[in-house]
């Protein structure tokens, strides 16, 4: 008995702890990383603001692309084997509702942690910076408007979107051409297919608003040209092909001239990009055979969409109820060193609805400034993962990873690599350090959820989801997901 | 993921790994199993983490040239995903997307370094 005791304080003592902030994929994937990986015994824990996990892949990813939500199932089987944790290697824990900077200090997991990494992504935003965005009636960042289609809580139910007339949403204005304004756009243009939409978990408020306008005609402006176009190729064949459902692409030809494309020295991604706006801009009869998948609808095109370049917003105005009416924006040009040049000549577009798609904006977390750690423009200061202080020197036992380490690009995929990356890196720190920290952290005053307490919410999201034939039915803010739990 | 049936007697086909260190691992496999499917099965370092949906590109190999050509062509969908692969190479596939098939029996493919595509755009 007394030996096994001696035996068992003797493991506990030897695992070397790791807090991961944000469970996100880049928080998971760092976590799984760790967990399979590490032959020094590990105790991690991940911490989540929000009650439940998976960051940006539950409320970024669009609703329609449910295959790429698929990286939750390897989160939940990691999560599982490692759980319990007894005889085994390794331990893991969830603590949601706890964020971080607030219900608990970085500081404090600095003082007992072995390794403390930054998954905490991007939850800001970028904005234009013009007259009238913030007041205005019907203008939106992107990631307001993602995170209430997504039910994300502290969206799902807000009332500048509830409030808002979506009746009279016939022309948008969508600033930007990354993926991102490209999921808006397709979730507007399509918003009344429900054999899109119906068997999907989007927030079933948020449908039932956007259904009920008219989307007539959608424009995607972008600041510099289409060679500089951010989207990538599947997300931009999966808009041309909603032309089965009489939705159709423009781009100006002022703005597509391949002929001026210098096709010799441009890459694959661009080369593949160039023969799908050729063919699909061609009539459906003269088009390669791989571009007539999906004959158009007889009755022709009722809904459009076009790419629009070479212009940046200036003003925004509204009717006398506060509405917005128009945007204003100028004319650009290019230098040959790329820099975007403004010039006079002005156009002002109608438009019913404005969402800003800039990308998200990342944010130092209060005590960088106090415990000294650099960061840099839209993310932690790092090098390779390593975060680094003011002065640039490598701030001890501290990593970033994700979004938060190199600012809102890259998908799921790059976001993977990184966190393998990081996890390899503080494995061999982690197997070098000499001393051990004491892992404990005193959370009896906050009220926390568990990976059980995620469960249970998975659960009962599935069984809400399956009678109306939907994967899962979202709830859509924390003192619900806190009520049921306590039940 | 990685449920991959066994081969009956006399219809075993081969495929051999190259792993990121360098070693080969050879593998007797059934018709009709993906390459995804057989190197999770023996928890070979290929992520899937779509789970074989062709919508991550994490289970990118480069497949030997002299068995490139046997392969179909890659369709509009996986091509668009091999735009975000890494250290993607002339002779690059999605293992999610290949088939074990007689036409490819003894096929090499190898596991990438993880080196970045710079070409590729991405989410913002
Ligand atoms: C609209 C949209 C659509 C996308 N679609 C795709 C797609 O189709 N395919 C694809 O591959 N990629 C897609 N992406 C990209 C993908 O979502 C990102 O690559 C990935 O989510 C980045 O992961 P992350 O962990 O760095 O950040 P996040 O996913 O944002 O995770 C950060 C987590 O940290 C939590 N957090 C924040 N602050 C704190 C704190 N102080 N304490 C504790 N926790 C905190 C957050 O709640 C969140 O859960 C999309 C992104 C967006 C925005
Ligand atoms: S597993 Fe995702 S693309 Fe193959």
């Amino acid at each position: 008995m007394l030996s096994s005791l001696i035996f068992k304080r003797f493991i506990s003592n030897k695992k070397k702890s790791v807090s991961v902030i944000g469970s996100g994929p880049s928080g998971f994937y760092t976590v799984c990383r760790l967990l399979s990986k590490s032959p020094v015994p590990l105790a991690v824990t991940l911490w989540e603001k929000l009650p439940i996990p998976f960051g940006l892949s539950r409320y970024g990813v669009a609703p329609d692309h449910p295959e790429v939500k698929n990286c939750e199932d390897t989160f939940t089987e990691c999560a599982g084997k490692y759980l319990l944790g007894q005889g085994q290697k390794h331990t893991f824990q969830f603590r949601g509702n706890v964020t971080i900077g607030q219900d608990v200090k970085l500081k404090q997991l600095l003082d007992t942690q072995d390794a403390v990494v930054l998954c905490y992504g991007c939850s800001g935003d970028h904005k234009l910076g013009i007259p009238g965005e913030d007041t205005t009636k019907g203008v939106f960042t992107s990631r307001e408007f993602v995170n209430w289609y997504n039910g994300h809580p502290d969206f799902a139910r807000s009332k500048r979107f509830e409030n808002f007339d979506w009746k009279h949403v016939k022309n948008v204005g969508i600033i930007g051409n990354g993926n991102v304004a490209l999921d808006i756009a397709r979730v507007l243009l399509s918003n009344r297919r429900e054999e899109i939409w119906a068997g999907t978990d989007i927030n079933p408020l948020a449908l039932d608003l956007l259904r009920s306008a008219p989307v007539e005609n959608v424009k995607l402006i972008a600041r510099r040209d289409f060679i500089h176009s951010k989207f990538t190729n599947k997300e931009f064949r999966e808009l041309w092909e909603l032309e089965k459902y009489g939705i159709k692409g423009i781009i100006q030809p002022e703005f597509y001239q391949p002929s001026q494309f210098d096709m010799k020295s441009a890459d694959r991604v661009f080369k593949r990009r160039v023969e799908m706006v050729s063919e699909y801009l061609k009539p459906y009869d003269l088009r390669k055979k791989n571009y007539k998948k999906f004959t158009p609808p007889a009755d022709g095109f009722s809904r459009f969409w076009e790419l629009d370049y070479l212009k940046s917003p200036l003003s925004i105005s509204s009717d006398n109820e506060g509405y917005i009416k128009s945007l204003t924006l100028s004319r650009n040009e290019l230098t040959s060193d790329n820099r975007v040049i403004q010039l006079d000549s002005r156009i002002t577009y109608d438009i019913d609805l404005l969402v800003t798609s800039l990308g998200y904006g990342s944010k130092p977390l209060a005590e960088f400034g106090e415990l000294n750690i650099g960061f840099s423009k839209n993310h932690a200061a790092n090098k390779n993962g390593y975060v680094l202080d003011k002065n640039g020197a490598v701030f001890p036992d501290l990593y970033a990873c994700g979004w938060i380490r190199k600012g809102s690009s890259g998908v799921i995929a790059s976001t993977m690599m990184d966190a393998f990356e990081v996890a390899d890196n503080i494995i061999k720190e982690l197997e070098s350090q000499k001393i051990t920290k004491s892992g404990k952290i005193d959370l009896s005053d906050v009220k926390y959820t568990t990976w059980e307490d995620w469960e249970k919410i998975d659960e009962e999201e599935k069984i809400r989801g399956r009678n109306l034939n939907k994967p899962r039915l979202k709830f859509l803010s924390r003192s619900d997901m806190l009520t049921f739990l306590d039940k | 993921h990685g449920h991959i049936k066994k081969p009956k007697p006399g219809e075993e086909l081969h495929v051999t790994f190259i792993l990121k260190d360098g070693t080969q691992k050879t593998f007797e496999v059934s018709e009709g199993d993906t390459l995804l499917d057989i190197a999770q099965a023996h928890n070979l370092d290929m992520e899937g983490a779509c789970g074989g949906s062709c919508a991550c590109s994490t289970c990118h190999v480069i497949v030997d040239p002299e068995y490139y050509d046997a392969l179909e062509e890659p369709d509009d969908d996986e091509n668009d995903m091999l735009d975000l692969a890494y250290g993607l190479t002339e002779t690059s596939r999605l293992g999610c997307q290949i088939k074990m098939s007689k036409a490819i029996d003894g096929i090499r493919v190898a596991l990438p370094a993880m080196t970045r595509n710079v070409s590729s755009s991405d989410f913002e």
